[in-house]
Order: C-alpha cells, then structure tokens, then sequence
C-alpha cells in the first residue's frame, strides 16, 4: 500500500470576489521512499495541496471534496488534536522561503531543540542535542557552527538547517515548497544532491514542489504536471520528460531554455491563465491549447492511461 | 453592483472603442476604487456609527443658521430674551434654556458645531498640508535637509501646543478664532510629517522611482507625480486624527478663556457655565456641550479606524492575488 | 557580432565601493567591492549577457550605466562620449538613448498610473510630440510588445495585469524613447517559464527590428545562451570570463564558469553534458583574499600565485578571454 494516497481532493479558497477554486480533482499517490514533484506555474495550486496535506490552510481556505489516506488513515476526518501529533513527527514542511523563517535572536542549535522537544515533550534536553549534532552531521553542517545565530549562516546554511529542522522528528514523508528559490545556482546543486542523498538513506519520501521543471525532475522519481488547479499528467520522470503527453507539459517543456541543443528554439505559451473563480467546468487548458476542440471546454475529464505509470488529463492526448 | 453602475460593464467598453467610452472607462476605475472602499467601510459598525453622528452633528451646524432667522432673539451671540434676564431650564419658547445672559441655549449648540466644524477641518487640513509637504521633501532629498527638518520637527512636537498658545495670547491680549487655528496647525504638523516621511522613505526604495529616474524626471516631478498619489490616502487619514486633536484643543482654549469671544464655540459655552458660578446648578446648560464636544471626537475617531481598514495594504494584496 | 566601429558602451576598470557605516562608537567603515575594475564593450546591434550569481555585482553595474549610480573609480564612456561623472542636468540628454528594465515587475510599475500614464511619461518628460501624438506612439509601443489591441490596455492600472504583462508594459515604457541601448536586469527572474520565454522572444525581435544594443543581466547561464551573442561571467565583482556566447558555455575556460555549467539540473538535455568539477567540497580557510576572488573554492587554484595576485584577463581564442593564470 502507498504511503500517501490522495483522491479527488479539491480545494477552494473564498474571496472578495468570489469563490476560487483552486485545487479541482487532484489524485496521486507517494509510495514508501520515493518522490514525487509537483510542477507548475504560480497560482496552479501546488502549494495548496502541501498546506491542505498538512492542514495548514488559512482561514479562507478549505478542502471540498476528496480523501487524504496517509498511513491508512484518511487526515481529512482528523481533528486538530490528531494533526498536531501527526505533524512534523510523521510528516513535515519545508516552506518557501522558509530561511527566513529561523528566528534571528535565537541560536539554531535551540530552534531545533524546541521543534524536537515541542513534539516529543517526554525526552531529555540532552538526547535532543545529541539529535541535532546527528542531523546537523546528516545534512552537512560543520558541529562548530551549532551554536550560531542564523545571520552567522550563509543562505545554502541557513537551508540546510531548515532542512535538518524538518527532519528532527524522524518523519516519514516529507513535503519541499522550493526549498531552493533564493539559494545560488552552485548552493541549489549542492543542496539537491544532498536531498537525493539523505532520500536514499533515511528512506524518506519526499512531494517537491517548484516551478522549475529541471530541478524537480533532477530530485524526483515521480512528476506530476499542475496547471490552473488540475493534474494534467502525472508518470516517472523519465516518461514525463521524454515522451509528454499533455499539450501543457509540452509547451512548459519548450519554453525552457536549454544549455545544449538547438537555440532560437523556445516557444512561448499565448494567452493568460483562466480565471480561477469562474473556470471552464472541462479542461482549464482550453484557451491555449493547440489542439482544442469545442468540447473540451465542457467535457468533464477523465484520466487517459498511456502506460500502467504513465496518465494524462486529456481526451485527445491518450491516443497515438 | 448598484443598478446604475451596470451600465459601465467593461466587456461593452471593449466592443465599443469610441474615444467618449474610454474616457468613462478612465473615470470608471475611479468609481470602482470608491465604491470597493466604501462597501469596505460600509462593514465596518465603528464606521457606520461614525457617519451617522457626523452626519447629526452636520445638520446641526447647517441648521444653525436658522433661529436667527426665526427671530432675532434667538442669535447665539447677541439675541437676547427680553423676558427672560438671568439663565433658565428647558421651556417651550427655548428648547434648551437660556444662558446667564438669557441667550437661547440650542442655538448656541448649534453655532457650536458649525465652528467645531470649521476649526476641526481647517486646522486639520492646513496642519495635513505643512505635514505630508514637509515629510515628502524631508523624506526624499534626505542628507542635511532630513536632518534639519526632523530635528525642527522634533522641537516643535516637544513643545506643548496649550501652554505656547496661552502664552501667546497673554502676551498678545485675546486671540482672533483663526489665529488660533493657525496655531494648532502650526504646532500638529510634526506627528503628521514623520509618518508621511517614512512613508516616502519606503516607496523611495522601489523601482518604479528608479525608473521615473531612469526615463529623466527631476526630482519635482518624481515628488508629486509618484511619491504624492502613493502617500495622499495616509495624508487623510491622518487627516481624521488631527481634526480630534484640533476641536479639543479649541474647547480647551474656550474653556481657559483664552478663546475669541467673538466666537460661540461649545468650548466657550463651558466657560460661560464655569465663569458663572452655574456649573452645578445648570445641567442642560453644562451637558449638551460637554457631550457635544466628547461624541463628535468619538465619530472623527470612529471614521479614522473605518478608514484605516479601507487604507490597509492587506486588503490591496488579496486583489492582486485573485 | 564584434565589429570595427567603436563600441557603443565601454566600461573601463570601473570600481563601485560602497561603505557601510558602522556604529557611532566605531572608526572604521565597513567597505564593501560591489565591482573591482570592471572593464567591457558593447557594439551596436548586439545582446551581450552578463551572466552572476547573486552579489556579483551584476545589478550595480547596470545602474552604474543607467546613471542611478556613480562609480568610485574608472570611466563609462557612451558611444565615445563619457558619461561618469555628470552632472544630473547633463544627464537628461543621454536618457533618451539609454533606458532600463527592472526586476520586479510588481514594483516597477507605479501603481497609482493608468498604463498610459506610465508609458507616455518618458514622453512628456522630454517633450515628445503633442497629445495626439503621444497616445500613437503609446499605442505602437503596447503593440510593439505584443499587447494587442492597445486599447484593452491603455486604461488599466497594473493590478489588473499579470506579472508578464506588466514586464511587456515596462518594456514599452524604456522603448518608447527609442534608446540605442537598453539594459534588462533580471528580467525574467520573477517570471513563470512561460511568460518568460515570452520576454526573451519579445527581447529578441526589438534586437531585429530596431537594432538596439541590449545589455541582459541574469544569474541564468542557459537564458544567456538562448538570447546572447556574447557573454561575460562576474563573480564577487570581478570578470572571470568573456566571449561569443557558444564558446563560454560550450568550452569553458575559467574554472568558475565550469563550476556554473556543473550545477545546472542536467535532465532533459539533449546530449551528454560533461562535468567539469573545479569546485572544492570544503572552502579554504583565508584571512585576507587578495587575489583571486574565487580562490576559496577552487580545486585548481596553485597556493602561491592564485592566493596573492589578481590574474589578468588571458586571450584563450579569438575573443575569448579567461581570468585565470593556469588555461
């Protein structure tokens, strides 16, 4: 059985003016010690899933439909209570920009005690320590620098700590919100490398969000495709790169600049992103999409199997 | 949306593409930016008690033109009751009473609120003006003006405006009412100019002024085509704030006797009861004015914080977002 | 696209030194080297890349060309005339030739102005044309970029555009003037892929169409590949490498440039990248750098020579130039 299992779920958020929709549908499941990329563009609803995963939505958010299976248990009919004890010791966040969630007038070394000890309230300060040296010794930073402040760190520091901070409650499931947005080219490598290391060791499965199809398919086993609030295709990374399927992958991948390969090549998508208050009941992608038809707009979607790992949201892409 | 707007929809704005249409759709985004803040303000009950009170207390001072005009005895200043010699309660010909001098009671509240709302506004007006002026410029060209203009300012709210003003007017015998108001303006401006000042310094910071830079514009230009409409909204509502401040202290002056006598403010009503020996004897003649005096910085109060919600960045980032 | 004529922009030895001050209890001032003697040319009609990491100083340098800035040290010449030390007044007559693009769209747009307002300003400032004539030349700009039909637009305020509109709008508003050079930073940084590879396209057409010399300030070496006839890499202020775009990024020279080429995600490319590994995994500890700006953290660096002296930049093929002592 998967670790993660998610059907159906759909998310909305209620505004000002009106009601958004910004999760429709979505299904997709984390087996054990594997991960899965969520990639697409800004307001697709990515980081909605991680923070509805978590039950971490703010107010005007809620979930509308769908279960959330984790471990066997749906988390959609847990109180707060439950989640508490579920979060960070079973499944924990990185979120964006979340270097500057470290608190700048106290040592790091600290934080991550009290995030230790604020979930496991029963253990000693000093195995609590003795934790963090380890994790600090796991994700590469020198035990010198332990008692520092975070402005003392450099960024690639500050995110390792963050990342060793995720993993201090031994979590089975991890979920990265571009964990490496604001990092340098040199320390994003450095600290994707390190992920996929840490990944293989610890066992740990890892949902990685970005916009940025390159990295997530450099860390991810599994990629699922975001657009406007839907999967649009979802397979292993090898699938999904070499053979897309999806009109959106297609472009996404063709608006990439690339460093081999031939240049003068890229081809912008035309059009704006629907509204997510009042979107087509079909396929939100209709208005750009090569390929449309005057249904497609209306139709309701199902899932296209191309190979038993390999699924596109798409009528006419399944086929040939 | 209110039936009269329908009209103004914007998908016929773009079938019609006539030159008298888009001016509407120019002018349409202001009354779109005024009706979102007033269906916000609406919301808010603190506004909505507001309006209603400023709304009693601006009927009070447009009606106070009327007794005069009833009858000469019912001017605030010089009608005087011949039946009546000495201060009297409520009765039928005056609503109110009289005052010592057998003056009716309710026309005075009512000039009362006309100048509350003279001196409220213009002080409050003129002391915005000097403020959000001097905060842009000290602001913006930073260096020794900023530190020249600051520490002016610092001097200024340092000083307190009640004690300069009585020693003003004991040194220059009894003030005229808009002398007083020059006063109070010239003393309120600091508090407005630090805010206003850090307000600039912020939008400095941001590329839309490096890019009016970019394309040539002088620092004038940059001051009150850019930096002005950005900082204006926070001018107003501090505006509101100043017109407490502004009305308390003319009371406060009235009451001391240092106002213009000339003038019948609520403030110097209080005088009058307090100088005749009348304050516990007189009730209607004491109440109405304190209350007077208290609600109506309650109400500018309540529309600050109405306003304030309105003014909230916060709510300006959901729209971006949707 | 090197050609005989005299370049349209030279940088030469240009230093941007900005100090920090420190508390009012202590003598000395923090410095910071944003740019240490930066020397380069641009010619006219082509894209030339200036392809940092953050802190590189990439940023400064185009300010220092736009005027925003001045630098402490060094000349800025355009088109043969200089242009580093003027007065503010003097520098109303270049506005016209050389204008910006900014990073972030969100900001760069005052929000208060109708797009028509922000694009007919550079006009009314200098005195462009009458009413009728700006709002036509406003209309060709939008369309210009791609925002057709201009009427849709002129009148929104920017909070009704996405982020890549707005960046299109402030590409119209520097190209209205007709500038001879433009200087885009980051552009694309705050993008979607989508709308980036949009401006990239739109960046590329103005280049046709009107021959304007763009300068493109970017952290991404594979946006520089796509759009570049040249580039030069900075590192910490300093040049590391220049020279035909192919060449930089197909036969690296300097060892920084390969670390840069190492850490891009690889999946997906066509090909077999090689893997050039100049990076140290533990920096080197140094108390005072004099030399090398990335002597730290390369694996190739000779302790001597590397650690003391600045390496010049070293001609390694026809226009292609490497700061380092040992290519």
């Amino acid at each position: 059985m998967a670790l993660l299992e998610v059907e159906n779920l759909s998310v909305g958020y209620g505004t000002r003016r009106g009601y958004l929709r910004a999760v429709e549908q979505v299904s997709f499941s984390v087996e054990e010690g594997r991960s899965l990329g969520f990639v697409g563009e800004s307001g697709c609803g990515k980081t909605t899933i991680g923070m509805a995963l978590l039950g971490l939505l703010p107010s005007n958010g809620r979930v509308v439909g769908g279960r959330i299976i984790f471990e066997g248990e749906d988390l959609l009919k847990k109180g707060e209570e439950e989640m508490r004890k579920i979060r960070w010791n079973k499944i924990s966040m990185i979120f964006q920009a979340a270097m500057n969630a470290l608190n700048p007038v106290q040592r790091v070394q600290d934080q991550i005690v009290e995030a230790i000890l604020t979930h496991n309230p029963d253990m000693q300060k000093e195995k609590a320590l003795e934790r963090v040296a380890h994790l600090f010794h796991l994700v590469g930073i020198p035990e010198q620098r332990m008692k520092d402040y975070p402005h003392q760190y450099s960024g690639g520091m500050k995110q390792r700590a963050i990342i060793a901070m995720a993993l201090s409650c031994n979590p089975r499931l991890v979920i990265a919100d571009e964990p490496t947005t604001a990092l340098d080219v040199i320390v994003q490598h450095q600290i994707l490398e390190e992920t996929k290391h840490l990944q293989r060791e610890l066992n740990l499965s890892i949902i990685f969000i970005s916009h940025d199809i390159s990295i997530a398919a450099d860390v991810c086993d599994e990629m699922g495709i975001m657009y406007a609030g839907q999967l649009v295709e979802c397979g292993s990374t090898q699938e999904v790169f070499s053979s897309p399927r999806h009109p959106y992958t297609r472009a996404l991948l063709a608006s990439y600049p690339t460093l081999t390969g031939g240049r003068r090549d890229l081809a912008p998508i035309p059009g704006e992103t629907c509204n997510l208050i009042s979107p087509p009941s079909g396929c939100r992608f209709c208005d750009r999409c090569p390929g449309a038809m005057g249904t497609c707009m209306s139709e309701t979607l199902t899932w296209m199997e191309i190979t038993p790992t390999h699924r596109v949201l798409c009528f006419h892409c399944g086929k040939g | 949306m209110p039936t009269w707007t329908r009209g103004f929809d914007i998908n016929i704005m773009r079938k019609k593409r006539d030159r008298r249409h888009i001016r509407l759709q120019e002018r349409f985004h202001w009354i779109a930016l005024l009706q979102e803040g007033w269906s916000i303000y609406r919301r808010n009950l603190l506004g909505r008690i507001g309006m209603v009170l400023l709304a009693l207390f601006g009927i009070m001072a447009l009606c106070s033109f009327i007794p005069p005009m009833i009858d000469p005895m019912y001017h605030p200043m010089t009608g005087v009751d011949p039946d009546i010699p000495s201060t009297t309660g409520p009765c039928v010909k005056h609503w109110l009473g009289t005052d010592y001098m057998g003056r009716d009671l309710l026309s005075q509240l009512l000039a009362g609120a006309r100048v509350a709302f003279m001196v409220g506004v213009s002080a409050a007006f003129m002391s915005i003006f000097l403020g959000t002026a001097i905060g842009m410029i000290a602001g913006y060209m930073g260096k020794i003006l900023d530190t020249l203009l600051m520490r002016l300012a610092d001097v200024i709210m340092v000083m307190p405006t009640l004690l300069v003003v009585l020693i003003l007017s004991s040194l220059f015998g009894q003030l005229n009412i808009w002398t007083i108001v020059l006063i109070i303006a010239l003393f309120r401006w600091p508090g407005v100019s630090r805010v206003i000042r850090a307000q600039t310094l912020s939008l400095k910071q941001r590329p839309f002024i490096d890019a009016a830079r970019v394309a040539g514009a002088s620092h004038l230009r940059i001051i009150f085509r850019h930096i002005m409409p950005n900082v204006l909204p926070l001018s107003f509502l501090y505006m509101t704030f100043r017109v407490t401040s502004a009305i308390i202290i003319e009371a406060a002056l009235a009451f001391l006797g240092f106002g213009d006598p000339g003038t019948v403010s609520w403030g110097m009503m209080l005088q009058w009861v307090w100088k005749t020996g009348n304050m516990f004897k007189a009730l209607y003649w004491l109440l109405p004015p304190g209350i007077c005096i208290s609600l109506i910085t309650l109400s500018f109060y309540m529309l600050g914080r109405a306003m304030d919600e309105v003014l909230d960045p916060r709510l300006r980032e959901e729209e971006q977002a949707g | 696209m090197k050609n005989t004529d005299p370049p349209i922009l030279k940088l030469e030895n240009v230093s941007k030194i900005f100090g920090i001050k420190g508390s009012l209890f202590s003598r000395t001032r923090k410095k910071v080297t944003a740019l240490n003697r930066i020397s380069l040319s641009l010619y006219h009609g082509e894209i030339f890349g200036l392809v940092g990491e953050s802190g590189s100083g990439k940023t400064t340098a185009g300010r220092l060309i736009v005027g925003l800035d001045r630098p402490e040290e060094g000349s800025i010449f355009l088109d043969g005339l200089e242009i580093t030390d003027l007065k503010s007044r003097e520098w109303r007559n270049h506005r016209r030739r050389v204008q910006m693009i900014f990073q972030d769209p969100y900001q760069s747009l005052n929000p208060q102005l109708s797009i028509f307002e922000s694009i007919s300003e550079p006009l009314i400032i200098h005195k462009v044309g009458d009413g009728e004539e700006r709002r036509t030349r406003v209309k060709e700009a939008l369309k210009m970029v791609g925002l057709s039909p201009p009427e849709d637009f002129m009148y929104r305020y920017p909070h009704q555009l996405s982020g890549g509109q707005r960046q299109r709008v402030a590409i119209s508003r520097a190209m209205v003037l007709e500038p001879e050079l433009l200087i885009a930073d980051e552009p694309t940084s705050m993008l979607d892929a989508s709308y980036s590879a949009q401006i990239f396209n739109i960046l590329l057409e103005l280049r046709n169409t009107f021959s304007v010399t763009i300068l493109f300030v970017t952290h991404s070496l594979a946006a520089a590949r796509y759009l570049c006839d040249r580039i030069a890499v900075i590192y910490r202020g300093s040049l590391m490498e220049s020279g035909p775009a192919d060449q930089v990024i197909g036969n690296p020279k300097h060892p920084y440039t390969q670390a840069l080429i190492d850490a891009l995600p690889k999946f997906g490319q066509s090909g077999k990248v090689k893997r050039y590994e100049t990076l140290l995994k533990v920096e080197r500890k140094v108390s005072e750098p004099v030399g090398c700006s990335f002597f730290i953290r390369c694996n190739k660096a000779h302790e001597g020579r590397c650690r003391l002296e600045i390496p010049p930049l070293k001609a390694t093929g026809p226009d292609h130039f490497a700061a380092c002592f040992y290519v």
